[in-house]
């Protein structure tokens, strides 16, 4: 009797330690439940290139969000350099302190996106009466999904245009190109400048800088890898035809390397060039002090035999955390970041990239800011622009796509040197890299 | 039992320690900026190490507080128990969960905890599912969960590769120590069960023996009461027949030699003589009728006979069907008294000796002949020894020469036949 007694006196112990637990934990979790948004952004631009006013874009969501809601305080923590704002957001993912709404690097995004914490966006763009996809640009959008679901919005884009050196054009007397070039007129064009000019034996103009195979690929309609990063297609005919084209370039320079200084020298005619480059060096103060000795301006890249002229599309997506407390409300201010017309013609203001919505970048106010900031525009225009964005495509960021492209690299250039016979070198890449990505 | 209790404390300290070191290795990883290439050898997110740590703690006091209740609930129904053991699965899952599966040696524990409340009919088959169960709970764990788990390879990833051994070979100890324990343990338990059958083993042997001397001492008794009823019956027939007979053969003795001289004397002495046999013939029949069973004297002899089958029938167990394929028009006492005891001796052997669950007794009269035959689907008899039973029926039945015959078949079979009377069928 008094032992029956005895535990179940230690039973009830239990059971009130248990519950005195869950109520703990309980409390823990409901502590802090203000409405704070916090927002993760990196300081600097993404692209590479000097950066003014870091933060306009993000303020100006920020009014704006203000004012619709004005009970909720965003927040966010200034002065993370791009290079730490990876460390920085793994440090603040593991402590589960990451903010509601951040921007996500492209190396990034499958990580989290595969680890389950980024929110899925899906349902909400579904659900959103105000919001349509549509708008935004195809490859933009794309560029913000993991496995068919998106994950992440994309806020600003950036494709690439061909840098042309007007002066040197009109030195040789060879009139600017049109957007809708070819590869037979680059390389034309190619053949005609390069040359000896003041006469010492070795060449000293040359046609293009910094043209890469994958550009070329690009340009000619080559899809290098499957979409689920599991094989990849370099012996495509298209690719070859790439190849080719390459080591044809690299004939007429007679396998001479061109250099940064070369084509700063003013003594090379084309160089592949980021939109952000493009708006970053355009207006004035900084178009005189770059490029001192020679008008340049852009047009789009030229066109392969099987492809187009266009571009790969670099974009700067924004997540919502998975774990975050507040879902709606983040994703109004998601939507408020990425998807309002007011605050992605900021983007075209404040920052060197491009709206990712295809009305803002065609209509309202944006063709005006562009004409402005870019003075001297010629060929380039918004509607150019939309062109390329439109016929634009996502680069691949499976896991291993780094790696891939890094070996695949190594060897095609092999291949454009020399090094190794092209004859079957493509179809072994293609299983070696295969190979590699079933890993 | 004090291993199980060892068992106990020893997983909860590896879990405690691998929980433990996981969370400040990833402190430590936070701090030195590691984060961002630890998250790129992890398929998911880890929790914060304070809630690591306390997710480890609660889900351990969670499944030791229902380990303890499993173990010694008592008083609770079978169907309780079962959901504090579905608990305890639950929250060792759950364990598993928080320290990353990086320790699966606590499966043993609830395995240890259902082998402790091992007994009872369908345990086995129960404990064979459950051990299946957790087998696989604890693969399916690895398979759904493995893909969302920070492995522990992560974690010691961060230290140098001498650490790292030295890591992985203290894990591997640990694991080790776990088994060795756990089958110590289980060598124990099953050698407890062991000695408990042994023990058991031992009382049925007592058991068997003591019966055994009870069956012969059924025997002897027997065997007295017969011999004790035989001299009583010689008592009687000397005090009564053989009281009468003497006095009778004295009385004629004296009419003998009285006979010729006072031949009215003698009539008087014969008269007398005759008195004193009437006498003695009611003595017999007082003393016969002391001898039949109390159902034949109230009853009607068939009626007699039949309850006295269904008697024996619910008393012993045995169903007996009786069947009467011609009933004689006229028995007389001393048949129905020899119909009687063969019925009952048959139908006693049938039980005794047989073991029958059932017994065909038949009773038909056909060609003057009256035939009991008593079959039963007992064991039977492979060398029949002529007991007092077998023995005494025959004896009785050839009083009224009648014969009596038995052998084996289904079972074994006896068969009585008694000659109806003569003068009755003329």
């Amino acid at each position: 009797m008094e032992a029956a007694e005895k535990s179940r006196r230690r039973l009830f112990l239990a059971v009130a330690g248990i519950a005195l637990l869950l109520f703990a934990a309980g409390a823990y979790y409901l502590k802090g439940q203000e409405r704070v948004l916090r927002v993760g952004i990196f300081v600097g631009s993404n692209w590479e290139v000097p950066h003014g006013n870091n933060y306009a874009v993000i303020d100006a969501a920020i009014r704006e969000f203000r004012e619709d809601y004005p009970g909720i305080r965003v927040e966010y923590v200034s002065g993370i350099k791009k290079e730490d704002y990876a460390e920085w957001l793994a440090e603040q993912m593991m402590g589960r302190k990451e903010p509601d709404v951040f921007f996500v690097l492209s190396d990034d995004f499958n990580l989290y996106a595969s680890m389950g914490a980024l929110m899925d966006l899906s349902d909400f763009m579904e659900k959103d009466r105000d919001f349509d996809a549509g708008n935004y640009y195809r490859a933009a959008l794309d560029y913000g999904k993991y496995e068919g679901r998106s994950y992440a919005l994309p806020c600003e884009s950036v494709p690439a245009l061909m840098f042309v050196n007007k002066t040197l054009l009109a030195q040789e007397g060879i009139p600017m190109p049109k957007n809708d070039w070819t590869w037979k007129e680059f390389l034309e064009i190619c053949r005609q400048v390069t040359r000896d000019v003041d006469g010492d034996g070795a060449l000293d103009q040359f046609g293009c800088y910094g043209y890469t195979w994958e550009q070329a690929a690009v340009t000619n309609g080559v899809v290098l890898f499957r979409e689920d990063g599991r094989a990849s297609y370099f012996a495509d005919e298209r690719m070859e035809s790439a190849v080719r084209f390459m080591m044809e370039l690299r004939g007429i320079r007679k396998g001479r390397v061109v250099t940064a200084k070369d084509f700063d020298m003013g003594r090379v005619a084309f160089r592949p060039f980021s939109f952000a480059q493009y708006r970053t060096y355009k207006p004035y103060p900084w178009r005189i002090k770059k490029y001192t000795d020679f008008e340049w301006d852009c047009v789009k890249l030229p066109a392969g035999p099987s492809g187009s002229n266009t571009s790969s599309l670099d974009t700067l997506l924004v997540s919502m955390s998975a774990r975050t407390r507040h879902p709606e409300l983040a994703w109004r201010f998601l939507k408020k970041l990425c998807y309002d017309e007011e605050i992605q013609a900021c983007v075209l203001q404040d920052s060197q990239g491009l709206p990712v919505r295809r009305d803002v970048v065609l209509f309202g106010k944006a063709p005006d800011i562009f004409r402005k900031q870019a003075a001297n525009v010629e060929d380039m225009d918004m509607a150019t622009i939309s062109d390329v964005m439109d016929e634009a495509v996502m680069p691949p960021k499976f896991k291993s796509y780094y790696a891939a492209l890094l070996y695949a690299d190594t060897e095609i250039n092999k291949i454009i040197n020399g090094t190794i016979p092209f004859n079957n070198s493509l179809n072994k890449l293609q299983k070696e890299i295969n190979a590699m990505l079933q890993y | 039992m004090g291993i199980l209790k060892l068992l106990w404390s020893y997983n909860a300290l590896i879990v405690l320690l691998l929980s433990g070191f996981m969370c400040i290795t990833q402190t430590k990883i936070s701090r030195s900026m590691g984060a961002r290439s630890f998250l790129e050898q992890v398929p998911a997110l880890p929790l914060p190490a304070l809630e690591s740590f306390l997710l480890t703690l609660f889900s351990l006091a969670l499944m030791m507080t229902l380990g303890w209740i499993y173990r010694n609930s008592i008083h609770i129904k079978a169907r309780w128990r079962l959901l504090v053991f579905l608990a305890e699965i639950g929250s060792c899952v759950l364990l598993m969960r928080s320290i990353n599966l990086s320790y699966d040696g606590i499966v043993l524990l609830v395995v240890a905890d259902l082998m402790d409340r091992y007994g009872g009919k369908h345990q086995e088959y129960i404990l064979v599912a459950a051990m299946l169960g957790l087998y696989f709970i604890s693969n399916y764990n690895l398979a759904v969960f493995q893909m969302k788990v920070v492995p522990f390879e992560a974690y010691i990833a961060y230290y140098d590769s001498a650490a790292q051994a030295a890591l992985l070979a203290a894990r591997n100890v640990f694991i080790s120590v776990n088994i060795a324990l756990f089958v110590i343990y289980m060598v124990l338990l099953v050698k407890g069960k062991h000695e408990e059958k042994e023990r058991i083993r031992l009382l049925n042997e007592q058991l068997g023996e003591a019966n055994k001397r009870l069956r012969a001492y059924a025997i002897e008794a027997e065997r007295m009461a017969e011999t004790r009823e035989r001299n009583r019956l010689a008592r009687e027939i000397h005090d009564t027949l053989g009281h009468a007979l003497t006095g009778i053969v004295a009385g004629l003795d004296a009419c003998i030699l009285t006979m010729d001289a006072a031949p009215d004397f003698t009539k008087k002495q014969l008269g007398k003589i005759r008195e004193t046999a009437q006498r003695g013939i009611t003595d017999v029949r007082r003393s016969v009728k002391k001898l039949r069973p109390d159902d034949l004297e109230k009853l009607p002899f068939r009626e007699a006979l039949v309850r006295m089958t269904e008697e024996f029938a619910s008393s012993s167990g045995m169903k007996i069907n009786f069947t009467v394929v011609g009933w004689p028009e006229r028995l007389r006492e001393d048949q129905e008294e020899v119909i009687y005891r063969v019925v009952q001796e048959g139908i006693t052997n049938a039980n005794r000796h047989g073991r029958a669950k059932n017994v065909n007794l038949t009773i038909g009269s056909s060609e003057g002949r009256l035939r009991i035959i008593i079959a039963d689907d007992g064991t039977g008899c492979e060398d029949v020894k002529q007991g007092f039973g077998l023995r005494h029926m025959k004896e009785r039945l050839e009083l009224l020469h009648g014969t009596l015959n038995f052998w084996n078949d289904a079972g074994f079979i006896v068969e009585a036949e008694i000659p109806m009377n003569q003068e009755e069928h003329l």
